[in-house]
């Protein structure tokens, strides 16, 4: 079972805005348990989606790119 | 399916005569994922029939509207691309858009994803279709920071056009209010002067239809097969024959298919479209210096000096920074001083059987490479599969992806496909078939899946045994590269040379051999621009993270397969029966048939243990050329083997048992062979 988070993904390589669902790691590949690769319907570029400790990060610098907006000095 | 009865049935059928009877009508057209359906229910509410369209499993729905106080027939079609059609459903389309008549279209275009969008409005201007725009998702767009001047892109296209949040039911009545005056753009693209001459020509041959006579012109110049019927139904055989000759010429003038060239100077003018009405953050989406590099990234001549660059800097963080400073920084200090010690001293610490005590970390007093310790030892876990994986493989990938991730964010990934597109033509593949190997570049597992994409099986079978062959991913490159850092310009030309030569040998061999036909390529170029650190950062740390959780544990089961290969002797047999190959024909150490065992696992623990053998002397700089040959041919080797396990059942699964054993049985060999004639050369020519 494919570990992909349900939500909206943007492709790096040709910017295409997709939603995630079904587009994750399939069964025959014996890796894809907890694979967290999604697949671009567009161009068929795959990539790690940001989860665990990469999501954290991500939520980390968006809060601090918040906060910086909100206090400009 | 049941089919309804009674009261429903005769509502259903009610319906279905005032779709019929409706006087006007309105055709949803748009891009795949933009909305349309959702656009489609709120314009027309519950009553829909569904039905395939004639000849085709394609399912097209029809429901009916009351727009401002007038019924309208409202057609919903499959998401496309193209009015070139590249697919059944994209076909679908096209021949609903030819065959009805006096309707008016609805684009409905994804506003985060406009240029894919203006693509098709630029075909829809061309077929002189009357048509509004609904710029739908507009709050998502905004909430990204791109702005949209809804009022000036209406001006550039002479049509209405209107955001729509088609969930929310925003900006619906608006819309229909335009739909009502629906009119044609008179935005045409402007094609080069050879183009235009043979458009001049055969235009005035179209038939009429309810796409107009310049876009039919541009399908036929095009090439487009499946306009060939209805062409044939309607025109005189001279006529056909004439469109086939100013085809032919035309052709003639450019090394790409005219398709592509079209497509291609389409795509420029929806660029240039997108970049006058597109505001991101403020800014205008492109800076001068940035089209610039976007389009020298992309010449087949000044691309070449950017990619070369690109490789250096990449070369130089890997190679030198990765493989050389953290690797002996992680491997030295971190595991040799600090973790193998302390593991070490834990578990005679711990571990009150002497016997157990000997089995898990070896004997007091003899050095780890002399025993078979089960955690600490010649193949031990912690001593092997993780200081491999961790010592000597992280700090590599971890730059690589940190070199990766800045090419991804740049937005320079797509730009080098479009540049290798015309090596690729010469292979028999397009530049759609790129696409998997830049992806090969992330997980070749995922690519062979994605194979796909490519639209005959002849592209599809191509593309998985180049994938196999030689295209590495990105852990596994990152080590290859590493390695390479450690020989001479003789040996790393001689390395790359022949992975080159073989991707494109056997590719153009493949493609001359398999049956089938080649298919164009067509890639929308996102703005070249400047990487930002945190989507560097996340990005590398989302890259580590799938690393370690997919090829750390195959580290560990390949430490513990040659455990027990060592332990009970079947290594010794093992290096005895693969001497002919591996020390007569490859002439390398014996010690090398291990790292082949591993190579089957993944390619990067093949070339980590290569690395690890080789790493004293690269360091010291007392690499003989005897030892830069056997490094270079068993790299080479290990290149073209499979890329992994996963990757072997994988192409089993998706191209079936007869095709995968069958590259198999090609790959093994032809990996060997390859490695000896670089043996003979290197030496020969030295």
């Amino acid at each position: 079972m494919s570990a992909v988070a349900h939500r909206e993904e943007s492709c790096p390589l040709c910017g295409t805005a997709f939603d995630t669902e079904g587009q994750g790691c399939r069964p025959s590949c014996p890796m894809s348990r907890g694979c967290s690769v999604v697949c671009c319907p567009s161009c068929g570029y795959s990539f790690p989606q940001e989860t665990g400790l990469a999501a954290g990060l991500r939520r980390l610098l968006d809060r601090l790119k918040k906060d910086r907006r909100g206090n400009p000095t | 399916m049941t089919p309804p009865h009674g009261a429903a049935a005769h509502e259903a059928d009610l319906d279905r005569k005032q779709v019929v009877a409706a006087a006007r009508a309105v055709i949803l057209i748009g891009n795949p994922n933009v909305g349309k359906s959702v656009l489609f229910g709120a314009l027309t509410g519950k009553y829909v029939t569904v039905s395939n369209y004639p000849g085709t499993t394609v399912e097209v729905t029809r429901g009916s509207a009351t727009i401002e106080g007038h019924p309208w027939h409202v057609m919903d079609t499959p998401g496309t691309n193209n009015l070139l059609p590249m697919s059944e459903d994209e076909q679908v389309t096209r021949n609903i858009l030819l065959s009805e008549r006096g309707y008016v279209a609805l684009q409905v275009c994804d506003a985060k994803n406009l240029r894919r969008g203006l693509l098709l409005s630029l075909q829809l201007a061309e077929g002189g279709v009357p048509f509004a725009l609904a710029l739908n998702m507009a709050d998502e767009a905004a909430s990204r920071g791109i702005a949209i001047d809804a009022e000036q892109l209406s001006r550039e296209l002479g049509v209405d056009v209107v955001p729509t949040v088609a969930v929310q039911r925003q900006g619906v009545g608006m819309l229909q209010a335009r739909l009502a005056h629906a009119r044609s753009s008179p935005l045409r693209v402007r094609y080069d002067a050879a183009i235009e001459e043979a458009l001049a020509v055969i235009e005035p041959l179209m038939p009429p239809g309810g796409i107009g006579p310049r876009a039919l012109a541009v399908m036929a110049l095009a090439g487009d097969e499946s306009l060939r019927a209805h062409l044939a139904g309607h025109l005189t055989e001279p006529e056909l024959g004439r469109i086939d000759v100013v085809r032919r010429a035309l052709a003639a003038r450019y090394p790409e298919s005219l398709r592509y060239v079209i497509a291609r100077q389409r795509l420029a003018a929806a660029d240039k479209l997108h970049d006058a009405v597109v505001t991101r953050g403020g800014a205008s989406v492109t800076s001068g210096l940035g089209r610039k590099l976007g389009t020298w990234s992309t010449h087949p001549l000044w691309g070449i000096p950017v990619l070369a660059a690109v490789l250096w800097a990449a070369y130089q963080f890997v190679g030198v920074l990765g493989a050389k400073t953290l690797v002996d920084f992680m491997e030295n200090t971190v595991f040799g001083e600090w973790i193998v010690p302390w593991a070490e001293r834990v578990v005679r610490w711990a571990v009150p059987w002497d016997g157990l005590e000997r089995f898990l970390v070896g004997p007091v007093g003899v050095a780890r490479i002399e025993h078979g310790g089960f955690l600490i030892g010649k193949y031990g876990i912690i001593s092997m599969g993780l200081a491999y994986g961790v010592a000597i493989v992280l700090p590599i990938v971890t730059t690589f992806f940190i070199a990766f991730s800045i090419l991804e964010d740049s937005g320079y990934l797509p730009r080098l496909a479009v540049m290798v597109n015309k090596v690729f033509k010469r292979m028999g593949l397009n530049g759609k078939a790129v696409l998997p190997m830049v992806l090969g570049l992330g997980c070749d597992t995922m690519a062979t899946m994605t194979a796909r994409i490519m639209e005959t099986r002849k592209e599809r079978v191509i593309v998985t045994l180049l994938l196999a062959l030689g295209v590495p991913c990105s852990a596994q490159l990152a080590v290859i590269l590493a390695m390479t850092a450690g020989l001479s310009r003789a040996a790393i030309l001689w390395f790359a040379g022949t992975i080159l030569l073989v991707i494109f040998l056997v590719g153009w061999l493949a493609a001359k051999v398999l049956p089938g036909r080649g298919s164009d390529f067509l890639l929308e170029l996102p703005p070249l621009r400047v990487p930002q650190l945190s989507n560097i950062a996340v990005k590398t740390l989302a890259r580590i993270e799938w690393y370690l959780r997919e090829a750390l544990p195959l580290f560990i089961v390949g430490t513990l397969i040659l455990w027990s290969l060592d332990r009970f002797g079947g290594l010794a047999v093992l290096e005895r029966a693969a001497a002919p190959v591996v020390v007569g024909l490859l002439q390398l150490p014996k010690e090398a048939a291990a790292a082949f065992i591993l190579g089957f696992l993944r390619r990067d623990y093949a070339a980590a243990g290569l690395f690890k053998h080789f790493q004293p002397y690269m360091q010291a700089g007392t690499m003989t050329w005897d030892m830069e040959v056997q490094v270079t041919v068993a790299l080479v080797t290990i290149t073209l083997f499979i890329p992994c396990i996963a990757n072997f059942f994988m192409i089993l699964k998706e191209r079936g048992w007869k095709t995968g054993a069958g590259m198999m049985a090609f790959i093994l060999p032809f990996a060997f062979a390859v490695g000896a004639g670089v043996n003979q050369l290197m030496r020969l020519f030295h």
